[in-house]
């Protein structure tokens, strides 16, 4: 059964259709949560309770902060709320506009994944056309947005979540952890070089360690190679409905394949290096395996699609969806509830009763194109209505909504994309990745450094270590997915293919509806528009962090970040409340990737301590 | 015109687009980028980022940097022009840090480049910063008025000082 919350059933030849006799199919009670008269009279009576807040400060645009209450005597956490403390506004901004403008003013939503943005948008902007780009233009979509992630992941390991495991942030935290790691050999000296693990905590120490400044080079080769085939980074100019609007050569293709191949060999280092810390805290302290845990319900619209089967439609997207390097999916209590694009598509909804927007009534769409059902609550349906007001805890505190599937609180990232791709094995034939039902095989051709094989597994137990380790892999995976397409693209080339976009008219009349089906570096992105009369009547962003920063539903179900930091054990070594620094609680957080910029200060006790979870703005409405 | 220095100089702007004043940064070097430089003089826009201006830097050894940028800080006048030295009083490594993690998710800010790339030890030996003081933040390409006369003077100056001639 792939809904078990929402009333839609299957007729024998797989069509999704509404249960029969139920009064109002997607209605429902908001659940009423404990008040905040009653959290204030928990906090006086209990001494070892706090209120631990990560507030922002707005310097930068887009921000996330966090309010928790923890119970220090019990090194637990109590309750916890993720606030997106910005107005992203797109979805105002695009409203009105030339649909091709949404290409590039949707790409501005992110200073890191500008390109997935813009790719996104032409994908839902084709559908709605009723165009398909040309075979290279496909292998060029895929070879960018392989770039582009090979410039966030080192990004997130190395720069961002990578310090929280640095040999300043354990020795200060942890120290028992740091003697630890002095005595501890790394497993794969022979592959990373370093003998002990505290040798690769030493060099991961930021801006002095030489896995940060390491990661620093190599994201700017990643961006190089985008800009070979893409002309410019962050914000490309050249993502067309249709294609591309560049010019390819075997120069340039070669160009690109010089960069890939050192991400290749750096893809081989990555994964063994931080295999070997994140095993080294799980033997050092199996309660690791409770930070940032929750549960194992992922989804994942797949990317990087095959030039034989996509055709833009919605009518086909099932196929094409499967067809694609990474399979789109829903996991739910680590079992695969389904692999097709319009299972994932109908079973969405969005909801605002803990969001600072106003409700909507959602009746223009009630069904898609093939007349399965859709929510009021789905992206094509709903309408962005800000209002914005003060922060209470237990209504309204946050710019982001609740994004759930088949009314469940999801979560996504490039290990999503590796859970669905292992589980469901439709990865297409290749010699470098291969699904094998509970792991991913990773054949790493020589280039500078020897052949190396690696091999991903579906984790027993989710956790910050397992999101982090999974993203190390996720660089190997990237790589040889941009290995795939640059085989096929220089073949192409090679018979005289070399076409890479699509003439088209823009329909000026008439509805026109679309969704973009793709994946940003953090996971999950779908852009749903409808057209009116040639102008964009609506426009929805769902980003990774939309989904993962939510609220609370209104059926009381709290957002991932939140059951994470709910679920996580204080395992930090202090003797006093003004000791803590909430390092464990921050590790849970950065697993993530969070995708909005922000200053988060730590209160315990008197003491005020800062730090902060940086990202970009595209978690925020 | 006055003598030009010697050594490679980069004339660079930093800031976002269509801001108003606060644009004036790149708004200048479009105009600077449209007219002929002598060799040794080279003009760009450096928004895309501290990182990679880092490496930019790195590898071009220039001896002179004049970066402008619109910046609001507090009680300067809107639409006045204030040019230094640039004099680089370290920061703690946490605060570089939080820098480099704001420039690498995309946040475009003349200090980030500044402070970064000194932390770096990249930064050419001689840099002026010249910084507007912006009255007009909002949406928009126009300038306000007292920042549209600001950044012709520094457009007529910079002409001046570094001999730039119209391209034909």
């Amino acid at each position: 059964m792939c809904f078990k919350n929402l009333p839609v059933e299957f007729d024998a030849s797989g069509k999704p259709y509404l249960k029969e006799g139920v009064a109002n199919p997607y209605g429902y009670e908001p659940r009423k949560d404990l008040t905040h008269d009653q959290i204030t009279d928990l906090l006086t009576r209990n001494g070892h309770i706090k209120e631990v807040n990560f507030d922002p400060v707005t310097r930068v645009a887009g921000a996330l902060a966090f309010h928790s209450v923890v119970d220090l005597e019990q090194r637990s956490v109590v309750e916890t709320n993720a606030v997106a403390t910005l107005f992203r506004g797109y979805e105002v901004i695009l409203k009105g506009r030339d649909p091709r403008d949404a290409i590039f003013i949707s790409s501005r939503a992110c200073g890191v994944c500008g390109g997935v943005h813009s790719t996104c948008s032409a994908l839902a902007l084709e559908m709605a056309f009723g165009i398909q780009p040309p075979p290279l233009g496909v292998i060029l979509r895929n070879l960018l947005l392989a770039a582009e992630f090979l410039y966030d992941h080192p990004l997130h390991l190395f720069l961002l979540a990578g310090p929280d495991y640095s040999q300043s942030a354990v020795e200060a935290t942890n120290p028992e952890l740091w003697d630890r790691a002095l005595r501890t050999p790394a497993e794969h000296t022979g592959v990373h070089g370093y003998a002990t693990i505290a040798e690769i905590m030493t060099d991961l120490n930021p801006l002095s360690g030489n896995l940060y400044l390491e990661a620093l080079g190599m994201t700017r080769i990643a961006r190089e190679a985008y800009v070979i085939l893409g002309g410019k980074y962050p914000h490309p100019q050249t993502i067309v409905p249709g294609g591309i609007s560049t010019t390819v050569t075997l120069t340039t293709f070669n160009e690109y394949y010089s960069r890939l191949l050192k991400l290749v060999d750096y893809s081989k280092k990555v994964a063994l290096l931080w295999d070997d810390v994140f095993d080294f805290f799980l033997r050092a302290n199996p309660e690791y395996a409770r930070v940032g845990a929750r549960r194992k319900n992922l989804i994942d619209t797949g990317l990087w699609d095959s030039p034989d089967s996509y055709d833009a439609t919605y009518k086909n997207c099932n196929e094409w969806g499967k067809a694609r390097w990474a399979t789109p999916g829903v996991i739910i209590d680590g079992e695969l509830r389904t692999t097709n694009l319009q299972d994932i598509n109908i079973g969405l909804e969005e909801f605002v009763e803990h969001s600072f927007y106003e409700g909507w009534n959602g009746e223009r769409f009630p069904t898609d194109e093939s007349g399965a059902p859709l929510s009021p609550h789905h992206p094509w349906n709903k309408e962005t209505k800000p209002r914005p007001e003060g922060i209470n805890w237990k209504e309204k505190y946050t710019w982001d909504t609740a994004p759930r599937w088949d009314r469940m609180s999801m979560e996504t990232g490039p290990y999503s994309r590796m859970w669905n791709t292992a589980l469901a094995q439709e990865i297409p034939d290749n010699d470098f990745i291969e699904a094998t039902g509970h792991s991913l095989k990773l054949r790493l051709p020589k280039a500078a450094k020897p052949a190396l094989d690696l091999e991903w597994h579906i984790p027993q137990d989710w956790n910050a270590l397992e999101r982090n380790r999974a993203r190390a892999y996720a660089m190997a995976y990237t790589a040889l997915v941009a290995m795939n397409d640059w085989l096929r693209g220089l073949a192409m080339l090679r018979d005289g293919e070399t076409k890479v976009s699509t003439e088209y008219e823009m329909p000026r009349r008439g509805t026109q509806i679309g969704v973009g089906f793709w994946g940003a570096g953090r996971g999950y992105l779908t852009h749903h528009a409808v057209i009116d009369n040639g102008k964009i009547a609506n426009y929805q962003i769902l980003t990774p962090s939309t989904w993962m920063a939510s609220p609370r539903d209104p059926f009381g179900n709290p957002g991932p970040y939140e059951e994470a930091v709910m679920n996580t054990p204080l395992l930090e070594t202090f003797d006093k409340p003004e000791d803590f620094k909430g390092i464990d609680i921050l590790r849970a957080i950065r697993s993530f990737d969070p995708c909005m910029p922000c200053t988060t200060h730590v209160y315990a006790g008197d003491r005020t301590i800062v730090r902060e979870v940086n990202t970009c703005a595209c978690g925020v409405e | 015109m006055t003598t030009k220095p010697a050594g490679r100089t980069l004339i660079a702007g930093v800031g976002y687009r269509n801001l108003r004043d606060l644009s004036a940064g790149n708004a200048i070097i479009d105009t600077l980028l449209a007219m002929d430089w002598p060799s040794g003089v080279e003009v760009e826009d450096l928004s895309y980022g501290p990182m990679d201006a880092l490496f930019r830097f790195k590898e071009a050894a220039f001896e002179r940097l004049i970066v402008i940028g619109a910046v609001a800080r507090p009680g300067r006048i809107p639409g006045e022009v204030y040019r230094s030295r640039w004099q680089y009083e370290a920061e703690p490594p946490d605060q570089v840090q939080a820098r480099v993690a704001e420039a690498v998710t995309g946040v475009i800010s003349l200090d980030n480049l500044l402070i970064i790339c000194a932390h770096f030890e990249v930064l050419p030996p001689d840099t002026i910063v010249i910084e507007i003081e912006p009255e007009d933040g909002d949406w928009g390409e126009e300038f306000s008025p007292r920042v549209a006369a600001a950044a012709d003077r520094i457009v007529a100056q910079i002409v001046s000082k570094w001999g730039a001639s119209l391209v034909e």
